[in-house]
């Protein structure tokens, strides 16, 4: 039998293929419903703070940043409390990253303020002497988009039931109310910082990548 | 059924898939140092694809049901 | 059909996948150079406004050289190994010498595109399947045309019996296929906008969190083990035999080690996650069958040591045949780290520190690129029908990058262990002892020396690159294929 099977290609190939995928489905598959139950309390994005995490992505942010606090008392002490598997349950993608160039962000939202970040993504190195983190000032002029965040946010709500727009959780609505909404929130954070281009932008209905940016990173808890 | 019960379920499961295979495996490796002992087969001689691999050369072992007629 | 006699195998479609494994090795690495500086040199993030800051440049040199270089390397061999172990040339079929050149003409435009939108900010942050959702359909295409490609050359072969080295490309091409579809499942933005002007390019993940995280390292993890493992173990059985004018040590080996290696490598992808918030057994399983993987990978690897037994004293007359060993050494290097790193409580150290990429490049610098380099080498003199130009480049080239590769992997076995011991230090009254900022500013020495390691191992690619060229066109005609030992000019 295995003689006739290493000179046929295709059967040989079958039983390749059956070998390797076999092990993905045994391991993946069974725990897929379970993982993705959101934890009490966990809210899907707004459309600016989903304008912000895909800032967040296009300068990939997770090359140097992990969002996942692992078990242990120095990393507890250092960043907050464990990550549950239920938090996650609205990142798409998650952000756990590989390697920690710089800290945890999980929760950064608990310990950093809007002017804070301000500062930072300007010139980290003004904040912190000795940083390898890169400078960011073209976030303070590029705008965010905030159509293809909220068509991201309603395609999750479509396709996926993510619970906008109901009970408790964030309101979603048509294009034009949430673009309204997100420039709402924008002038909340506006009003925390001190860049003048970035509140005049603001002011003028628009939003730098930098405003959604920290709305993202704020909401980190 | 609870969820317990599925778990055991799969852990049974996962055990003889995993018991299976390596029967396989073993019966695959029993083969071929059997085959080639009783001469059924010699394996060793497969590295000669490598050094007669010009194309006017002979084949080691011809497709019979070869599309090309090369003779 | 015409007789063999003025068949010839074709090696253009070979020449010019060598090309994109030049052009894109260099692409890569330089990057891969310049990441290495900003460490060191954070001023360096600022040459090229938003273009040239580390996060942007990071999926380009993983893409750079893990799609672009190595993949090319694969296919240049393929359609090198594949023809002469089947015994068929592409010059018989009209159909397959289309599909191959398609095949190349489509990959070298994506990895072209790959370039423009990595630097634009495109990117999904999945490692390795960074690329957006259009790049990802021109994928599909052109791997689908490899595997027609593949698998009628199979079909038309004269030899009966498919050489092991062939098993390796295939299980590459099936494997990628099935991880590359599942693990790029994304629904494009603009499709469900509810009237918003969407971006084109934008996608979002049908996965989410702890789900999507799983899904990604079993991607990830397996992206290495049929990317910069099993093709370039195929490359191996053929370049190594051949150039050696050996047997395979143990044929059987070859065989069983490679129904091990297809069994045990997907399992281990939970590794990557331990600690996390994917289920516990996932992360047991993971940790636990990285070190069964051993076996399978010893296997191979002394399988290839032991090919050169009789004949060592081909280390000291041949760079190609010291090429070679040193790739299985640092293959052999690499499986065994690996696999420690999986232990759990090894893993609560290494992870997240500069260990990891660590361990990936003395794999990858050592082990895939030793062993691409030494392929093309070998294929030079009959692709081109010349002599290699120079062999003393070839033994530079070699030392240099020895060297390389030794400061690389270990300043970033010293910085990783320092950080990650550092991370997790507490003082006598049970507070932290360093904040974070001194765990990077004690990196500092560790990243100059990576980068200059980094920068040995692409002036090497520079020295290559040019031997190549010089071989292409000005290496001394040969009258006659070399069988075995390839024809350097000293
Ligand atoms: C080259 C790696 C690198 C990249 C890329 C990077 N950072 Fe950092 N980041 C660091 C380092 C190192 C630190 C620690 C020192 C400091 O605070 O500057 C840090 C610190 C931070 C902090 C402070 C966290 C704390 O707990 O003090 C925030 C917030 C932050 N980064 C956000 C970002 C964002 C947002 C991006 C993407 C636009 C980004 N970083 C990209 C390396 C990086
Ligand atoms: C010229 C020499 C090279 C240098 C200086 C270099 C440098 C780097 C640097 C600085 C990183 C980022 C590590 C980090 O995030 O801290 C990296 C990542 C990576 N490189 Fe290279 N690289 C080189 C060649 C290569 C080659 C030839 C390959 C593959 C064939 C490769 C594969 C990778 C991979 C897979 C990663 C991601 C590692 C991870 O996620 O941990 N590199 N490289």
């Amino acid at each position: 039998m295995f003689h006739w099977l290493e000179q046929k290609p295709f059967f040989f190939a079958v039983v390749l293929f059956l070998t390797v995928a076999f092990a993905g489905f045994v391991t993946i598959v069974p725990d897929f419903a379970k993982q993705s139950q959101p934890t009490v309390g966990t809210k899907p994005y707004t459309v600016l703070e989903l304008a912000g995490r895909q800032v967040y992505i296009k300068d990939s942010c997770n090359a140097c940043h992990s969002q996942l606090i692992r078990p242990f008392k120095s990393e507890t002490d250092r960043y907050g409390m464990y990550s549950l598997s239920g938090e996650y349950a609205y990142d798409r993608p998650f952000l756990w990253g590989s390697k920690r160039a710089g800290p945890d962000l999980m929760r950064v939202g608990n310990y950093r303020t809007t002017d804070w970040h301000e500062n930072h993504m300007m010139n980290p190195s003004d904040v912190v002497p000795g940083t390898v983190m890169p400078k960011y000032p073209h976030q303070f002029t590029n705008m965010a988009d905030l159509a293809t965040a909220y068509a991201n946010a309603n395609t999750q709500k479509e396709l996926f039931g993510v619970p906008y727009d109901t009970d408790g959780m964030p309101k979603l609505g048509s294009w034009a109310e949430a673009e309204a909404q997100a420039k709402e929130d924008a002038k909340l954070i506006a009003s925390d910082m001190k860049n003048q281009s970035v509140k005049d932008a603001v002011a003028n209905g628009q939003v730098p990548e930098i405003v959604a940016l920290i709305a993202y990173l704020n909401s980190l808890k | 059924m609870d969820q317990e019960t599925l778990l055991t379920i799969q852990g049974y499961g996962k055990f003889f898939l995993i018991l299976f295979v390596f029967i396989v495996f073993y019966s695959y490796a029993y083969s071929i140092y059997k085959r080639q002992k009783t001469g059924e087969r010699d394996f060793e001689k497969y590295s000669n694809l490598v050094h007669d691999d010009f194309l006017d050369s002979c084949p080691l072992e011809k497709r019979d049901n070869s599309i090309e007629k090369n003779d | 059909m015409q007789s063999n006699a003025q068949l010839e195998y074709d090696y253009s479609i070979v020449k010019a996948f060598t090309f994109a494994t030049i052009l894109f090795g260099i692409i890569g690495m330089l990057v891969g150079v310049i990441l290495s500086f900003q460490l060191a040199f954070p001023e360096l993030n600022n040459l090229a406004g938003e273009y040239g800051t580390f996060g942007r440049l990071r999926p380009l040199h993983t893409n750079g050289v893990a799609f672009g270089f190595t993949l090319s390397g694969i296919f240049a061999t393929w359609y090198y190994v594949g023809q002469r172990t089947l015994k068929m040339s592409l010059n018989e079929s009209k159909f397959l010498m289309t599909v191959a050149k398609l095949h190349f003409g489509l990959y070298f435009i994506t990895i072209l595109l790959a370039v423009v939108t990595f630097l634009m900010g495109f990117t999904t942050s999945k490692e390795y399947a960074e690329l957006e959702w259009p790049l990802d359909l021109l994928v599909v295409v052109w791997w689908v045309l490899w595997g027609v490609a593949m698998f009628g050359m199979i079909g038309m072969r004269r030899e009966r019996t498919i050489y092991v080295a062939i098993w390796y490309y295939m299980s590459s091409f099936l494997a990628i296929a099935m991880l590359y579809l599942f693990n790029n499942m994304e629904v494009p933005t603009f499709l469900w906008s509810g009237d918003a002007p969407s971006s084109l390019m934008h996608s979002v993940s049908m996965y989410a969190g702890s789900n999507d995280a799983s899904v990604q390292w079993w991607y990830g993890h397996n992206a290495v083990a049929f990317v910069f493992t099993a093709p370039i173990i195929g490359m191996i059985y053929y370049f190594l035999p051949k150039e050696s004018g050996q047997n395979i040590f143990s044929y059987k080996l070859s065989l069983l080690s490679f129904w091990g290696l297809m069994f045990v490598y997907l399992w281990a992808g939970g590794h990557h996650l331990l600690y996390s918030t994917v289920p516990d057994w996932m992360q047991t399983m993971g940790s636990t069958m990285s070190v069964v993987l051993i076996l399978p990978s010893w296997g191979s690897a002394i399988n290839m040591l032991l090919t050169m037994k009789g004949e060592w004293q081909q280390l000291q007359t041949s760079p190609l045949i010291k090429f070679m060993i040193l790739a299985s050494t640092f293959y052999m290097l690499s499986t065994i780290e690996g696999p420690i790193q999986a232990i759990k409580s090894v893993n609560a150290i290494a992870h997240f520190t500069d260990w990891i990429p660590g361990h990936v490049h003395d794999g990858v610098l050592g082990w895939v690129g030793f062993m691409t380099m030494a392929s093309l080498f070998h294929m030079a003199p009959r692709m081109f029908k010349r002599e290699i130009y120079s062999k003393s480049l070839m033994e530079t080239q070699f030392w240099l990058q020895t060297v390389g590769i030794v400061f690389y992997f270990t300043s970033m076995w010293i910085a990783g262990i320092t950080q990650g011991m550092m991370w997790r230090a507490y003082d006598e009254y049970g507070s932290l002892l360093y904040s974070f900022i001194d765990t990077v500013e004690v990196l500092h020495p560790y990243y100059t020396i990576r980068a200059v390691g980094g920068l040995f191992y692409l002036v090497g690619f520079f020295i290559f690159a040019y031997n190549i060229y010089k071989t292409a066109t000005a290496g001394r005609v040969l009258d006659k294929e070399p069988a075995n030992a390839s024809p350097m000019a000293s």
